[in-house]
């Protein structure tokens, strides 16, 4: 059973291990790497722990023909004060 | 440290351990409590606080230590290497620090006067700067300068803050809001990385509040609690601090990435959320704890009570992992249930637990009457005990 259902936008790429990335509660991370996503794997695991995740994306993102650069939006802190 | 300072404290901790966390000098999961020497030179230490994978400990005179996860500057000695072994945070020495929170991968420290500090991961703009930056150092937060603060509670992604003294908006938040859980807005705030005024809680006068994965709640003084962010077993999220339906005053709170743990002043312990709770490793396994009665107005049946005191045991403390929980009862017991997969309830095996086991310390009986206190991280627990 998957630990819970995240959008890759709430994920981080992690340059050093080049992969998507998810605390994990253990304390690792959960991660999915951009060969993962352009095969259409869905599962982000922990190296630590038995624990999985669900990655949701649209797998034309990360397909290699496709023009875009296969990036999320990275979390843009806005100040609104 | 001399001899009569380690007689004063024990230090016992287990669970996952490959960051340093347990402060064992080694990187090892323990899977039964292990026995620390003493980790301060300026006494026993006073209190902890446990986050994803560090910790920070306050001694006596208001000096901080850290160690674990340091990798985003989280342990704030100006690097971002981890540590197994307890170090004083040098930069905070000029002040007295009073309050402290570990967060994911960030921490916050409260100074005596109410400055507040931050240091660690500031992608999501965790730390107030008005920037996503990281800080290896502790760095006041700015725009508190005029404001003094109280208390800081470290989640997952975000920051709440408690102002001193009655004021009309005791809360802030900044960080990650994407699931609600900073509480400024009925939209959805993707994110600050500047404070704003907490919702929903104008003039009330709140006691403590709480972050941990995407939830956050406050305590009033007379009992109510308040919670947003990510909604609990599935239901929905909450943009603006809502009025918890609980039946009884609560006195003390703790949140893990999906359940939250309520202390009624009677000593019982109810659990809101944590459905899996228990059963992660073994999604067979659902939770059937000792007493699944739902509190009354709770027609979803969200509340569980998990220790209702046999006729003369309270539960004193209680202490949320992510996914695991522990609590002292007034006879000195330390009960842990939850997900077990790194040792985390400290029982032996890595088992999950859906009802309260006792754990056993060794060398316990040297503390004699003392009453213990333990804190959880992510995936790992800690217990001191102090004499007084
Ligand atoms: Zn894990």
């Amino acid at each position: 059973m998957s630990y819970d259902d995240v959008e890759i936008e709430d994920m981080e790429w992690n340059q050093e291990l080049q992969a998507f990335t998810y605390p994990c509660p253990c304390g690792d991370l959960f991660q999915i790497t951009k060969e993962d996503l352009r095969l259409g794997e869905e599962i982000a695991r922990c190296p630590s722990c038995s624990l999985y995740l669900t990655v949701i994306y649209n797998m034309e993102d990360f397909q290699e023909n496709s023009n875009k650069k296969a990036e999320p939006p990275k979390p843009q802190p806005v100040a609104v004060a | 440290m001399d001899e009569e300072e380690e007689q004063r404290q024990g230090v016992w901790s287990w669970g996952a351990g490959t960051d340093g966390q347990l402060a064992t000098g080694s990187l090892q999961d323990e899977i039964i409590p292990r026995f620390i020497r003493s980790l301060s030179a300026y006494g026993p230490i006073v209190s902890l606080s446990c986050g994803g994978a560090h910790v920070i400990a306050l001694t006596p005179g208001g000096r901080v230590l850290t160690w674990g996860r340091g990798t985003s500057g989280q342990l704030g000695h100006g690097e971002s290497v981890s540590s197994s072994q307890a170090n004083v945070v040098k930069e905070l020495e000029g002040f007295v620090i009073t309050h402290v929170s570990a967060g994911w991968n960030h921490s916050g420290f409260v100074s005596e006067t109410g400055a507040i500090f931050t240091c660690g991961d500031g992608s999501f703009g965790q730390l107030g700067h008005g920037d996503s930056n990281s800080q290896l150092y502790p760095r006041q937060v700015a725009y508190f300068a005029s404001k003094p603060v109280e208390q800081v509670a470290c989640g997952m992604r975000h920051t709440l803050v408690l102002l001193a003294g009655n004021v009309e908006h005791p809360v802030y938040g900044f960080g990650s809001g994407k699931r609600g859980q900073l509480g400024i807005s009925t939209d959805n705030v993707k994110s600050t990385s500047l404070p704003q005024i907490t919702l929903g809680l104008e003039n009330l006068k709140i006691i403590s509040i709480h972050a941990n994965g995407d939830h956050s709640s406050a305590l009033s003084a007379d009992g109510s609690l308040y919670t947003w962010g990510r909604g609990f077993r599935g239901a929905l999220d909450t943009y603006i601090p809502c009025l918890s339906d609980v039946a009884f005053p609560v006195s003390k709170v703790a949140l893990g990435w999906n359940h939250a743990l309520l202390l009624s002043r009677e000593g019982d312990v109810f659990m809101l959320g944590g459905d899996r709770h228990g059963a992660l490793s073994d999604p067979q396994k659902m939770p059937s704890t000792a007493d699944t009665s739902s509190s009354a107005g709770e027609p979803e049946e969200n509340i569980t009570q998990i220790i209702s005191g046999p006729a003369n045991v309270k539960v004193v403390q209680i202490a949320a992992g992510a996914e695991h929980s522990a609590f002292i009862t007034d006879n000195g017991s330390i009960m842990t249930l939850g997900w077990g997969e790194h040792g985390q309830l400290g029982l032996g095996d890595t088992n999950d637990q859906t009802a309260p086991q006792v754990v056993c310390l060794d060398r316990i009986s040297a503390w004699g009457d003392a009453t213990p206190r333990v804190y959880c991280g992510s995936g790992f627990s800690f217990v001191l005990m102090t004499r007084i």
